[in-house]
């Protein structure tokens, strides 16, 4: 069930009972911008510190507990060319438990306590106990990936990739001097404007009845959500031309025990009347899964990597290579992914392997379903960019009509943009 | 009420275990066969030990057959396998839509037949090297090894899990082998299959796949702890420090009774530090842990501990104010009835959500099944859990010389 609540504000009520638990999510959009993503990471800690009811990080947790353990989270994320600021709280289905819980009514009055009634100090402040450790948590959080060797390669290859969109520079979960920067008061500022301005998602997932659902968030957020007029959203995608006649490089040298790779691609789009999947079967030939080019070519025959692997992200059209190697290797192994490239590009792969990337594009839609956050994801697709959403039938479709000459001419269009090394010594 | 979980189970003659677990409205089948069979289980006896990391090679190596990759099969039969080690388990697994029983005899291949050769093994240690080096650049796991070190010196646990450059280099087709026939036997492993099967073709589908007893068994010898170490640090290049404070609970609890108490004990550890306690609200405003604090109950295979870590500018305030909190213990204070109904509850929910995961069932239930634990009794267990024996429990455990740490500090800083 799909309702237009107020403008922009949409509710999505997917009843299903395939799941021992019941997700609900709200999700705040607006376009990325520079200035904001740390402020949105750091109002999204705030927020689930404490509430006015329950004032302090023990009180929640408490009540999750009471909950027959509740999971809150609140997150920021980048969806397309948004900033997703976002709420959730999964919980027991109360079919499985004894007695009247009021389970799915509790749990919405908790995750509407925590993004409408906020712990304050006065009128213009959150509490400072809550936005002082959240912020040290942030400025920790943000120094401790330092520590994390992929997370850092990955990074660094952001930046090269985006270097001519300034608002993505700044990674989604934020900027350690921005942070430092950051005050209390400009932060609850920043709060009633997202809290009122931006686009709204709602979304449940689980055991519930949908018009009933659709009253109780109606009773309990008609104040709050429903009377504002918010902003519209529109999708933009980032140009790449310029990288792709002059691609980046980047190296930096650290003392670490493994070096990383991290390459950057786009994928130009294929001539209409060709599959959709193709760019997809094409990354699982050259780098999915255990059975792909990459993985049996460089780790396993040649033993230069422990990891190495290809991602294709259909909704930016960006393929990574990413590989954890010695750094005495890295000629070797960046020489042996390009082999891998011309073989695709060549179309040299058999048709086993095609039929294989078939096989595992088909498994792995049908296995995500078995997953409650699968359907979260695909309602908010619906409601934010439904031209890309296949029905079952119609992805059976792309897929039966996938052929070599597909995948190859994806493999043609794809464009080095970008390489990171970390050299480690 | 809506409907529970049914399970299956038939315990084959020579000892192999065989559960199924329908689980409805999911399309796929997950199964996963497991040897209570880990990297600890090296001690032959008389001051012998097979090298470290041999556990996990094996794991590696089972794949590589005649001719083949076991990996091949899974994924023309529509199957995604994997498979992994820990200190006390070795387990395989697949994930299908289709196809289950026929994935079934190739997992079946995968742990009865092994195919060791001097190739295949030499091949294999620069890939588990590479493996071995990327773990030492994550802090978390440099950390656990090392407080593992002072909680069990120069035990088995303490070692990394793949081992190391040179223990790699004593691992050879042989010992490979030896050490094969002595972990993966059919007493000594099980497996379960989680979706839509039929349980009667499954287990004639086991029993046609003779798996036999090995040669005479060589004992693998339980592990004797040395005193618990007084504590250390080092510095490492990091842009934090991280802490570990760690607790040896010697229990002579096995089964049941070892499940129970693990259950116990993370009650304990939830209401004096766990995210819901007031130390842990205390700690955090007074800056001395962040989000990153945590802790972890182990008790399985003569192995009981608790571990408490995260990253923290204040190494020496982080382990003085456990130490000294710990030894205080005033649980008898802050665990009410209504904080212990809370837990209670949190379990439950917890149990719930694990049910909505095929993989977290199948493993819940291979591994419990060494322990004598029926996972759909798990409730029951939790129930019969009282206040008083989880009061008496931590009057046992908070013992000054079952204390240790481990500090690693940023860049010496």
């Amino acid at each position: 069930m799909r309702e237009v609540l107020a403008k922009n504000v949409v509710l999505n009520v997917k009843p299903l009972t395939q799941f021992r638990t019941i997700k609900i999510q709200i999700d705040f959009l607006r376009p990325i911008n520079k200035d904001e993503s740390t402020k949105r990471r750091l109002l999204a800690n705030v927020l689930s510190n404490s509430t006015e009811k329950y004032p302090s990080f023990k009180a929640i947790n408490d009540r999750e507990m009471e909950l027959y353990g509740a999971e809150v989270n609140a997150y920021t994320r980048s969806l397309l060319n948004f900033n997703d600021l976002g709420f959730s709280v999964e919980f027991a289905d109360p079919s499985f438990l004894i007695g009247d819980t009021k389970q799915i009514e509790n749990n919405l009055d908790l995750l509407g306590e925590i993004i409408f009634q906020p712990n304050l100090a006065g009128d213009d402040e959150f509490d400072n106990t809550a936005f002082d450790v959240e912020k040290r948590n942030m400025l920790s959080n943000l120094q401790a990936i330092q520590d994390n060797q992929d997370l850092v390669s990955m990074l660094e290859l952001s930046k090269l990739i985006h270097q001519d969109e300034p608002n993505k520079l700044v990674p989604i979960f934020g900027d350690e001097s921005q942070l430092r920067a950051l005050t209390n008061a400009e932060l609850l500022d920043y709060y009633q404007d997202a809290i009122n301005n931006d686009f709204v998602l709602i979304n449940v997932v689980g055991n519930v009845d949908p018009e009933n659902f659709a009253q109780l968030v109606k009773q309990k957020f008609s104040g709050k959500l429903l009377q504002q007029e918010r902003n519209d959203i529109e999708i933009k995608f980032e140009s790449f031309d310029k990288l792709i006649k002059d691609p980046s490089h980047g190296q930096d040298h650290k003392k670490v025990n493994q070096s990383r790779l991290a390459i950057g691609y786009y994928v130009n789009k294929i001539d209409k009347g060709f599959s959709h999947l193709a760019p997809q079967a094409m990354n699982l030939i050259l780098g999915g899964d255990d059975q792909s080019q990459l993985f049996l070519q460089v780790r396993e025959k040649n033993s230069l990597a422990y990891s190495v692997s290809s991602s294709y992200a259909p909704n930016n059209h960006l393929l990574t290579i990413t590989a954890g190697l010695d750094a005495k290797t890295i000629d070797q192994a960046l020489s042996l992914i390009n082999v891998q490239l011309d073989y695709m590009r060549s179309g040299k792969f058999t048709d086993e392997q095609i039929e294989h990337a078939k096989k595992v594009l088909f498994t792995r839609r049908q296995v995500g379903s078995d997953n409650i956050q699968f359907h979260i994801m695909r309602s908010i697709w619906e409601s934010v960019y439904p031209k890309t959403i296949l029905s079952e039938a119609e992805y059976k479709k792309e897929l039966d009509k996938l052929d070599r000459k597909h995948i190859i001419a994806a493999a043609n269009n794809i464009h080095l943009i970008a390489d990171y090394k970390l050299i480690g010594e | 009420m809506a409907k529970k979980l049914q399970k299956y189970i038939k315990t084959l003659p020579n000892g192999f275990k065989v559960t199924a677990v329908p689980l409805p409205g999911y399309k796929q089948t997950y199964t996963v066969a497991m040897a209570n069979f880990g990297s600890v289980d090296t001690n032959l006896g008389q001051g012998k030990y097979l090298p470290a990391g041999i556990a996990h090679f094996i794991e590696h190596k089972l794949f590589a057959k005649p001719g083949y990759d076991v990996s091949e099969k899974f994924a023309k039969y529509g199957a995604n396998s994997n498979a992994y080690t820990s200190y006390t388990k070795t387990a395989y697994l697949f994930q299908t839509l289709e196809n289950p029983y026929e994935n079934l005899k190739i997992l079946l291949d995968l742990f009865q037949h092994p195919y060791f050769t001097e190739d295949n093994v030499n091949s294999e240690r620069g890939i588990i090297n590479q493996e071995i080096q990327m773990y030492l650049d994550m802090p978390e796991w440099v950390l656990e090894q090392r407080i593992l070190g002072q909680l069990y010196p120069n035990d088995p646990i303490s070692f990394d899990i793949a081992g190391s450059t040179a223990s790699l280099q004593q691992i050879n087709k042989d010992n490979l082998l030896a050490t094969y026939q002595n972990g993966y036997r059919p007493n000594n492993m099980d497996l379960v299959l989680v979706g839509d099967v039929d349980f009667d073709k499954v287990v004639s589908i086991v029993e046609a796949s003779p798996f036999e007893q090995m040669d005479e068994q060589t004992d693998i010898k339980p592990n004797k702890f040395l005193q618990i170490g007084a504590g250390g640090q080092e510095s490492m290049k990091i842009s934090q420090s991280r802490s570990a404070f760690g607790i040896r609970v010697d229990t002579k609890l096995t089964g049941y009774e070892l499940v129970k108490y693990q259950y116990i004990l993370n009650m304990i550890m939830e209401t004096l530090i766990g995210e819901s306690s007031t130390n842990y609200q205390s700690m955090t405003n007074k800056n001395i842990i962040d989000d990153s604090f945590s802790y972890n109950v182990v008790a399985e295979n003569g192995y009981c501990f608790i571990i408490v870590s995260g990253s923290t500018n204040k190494p020496d305030e982080f382990q003085n104010h456990l130490r000294e909190y710990f030894l205080k213990n005033d649980l008898d204070k802050i665990l009410t009835k209504d904080k212990f109904e809370r837990i209670r509850r949190d379990a439950i929910g917890a149990y719930l959500f694990a049910q909505n995961s095929p993989d977290a069932i199948a493993n819940q239930i291979a591994e419990l099944q060494f322990y004598d634990v029926d996972y759909l009794q798990l409730v029951q267990l939790l129930n019969s859990t009282t206040l008083d024996e989880v009061l008496a429990t931590s009057k046992e455990i908070f013992k000054e010389n079952k204390f240790t740490y481990y500090n690693l500090i940023a860049d010496g800083k």
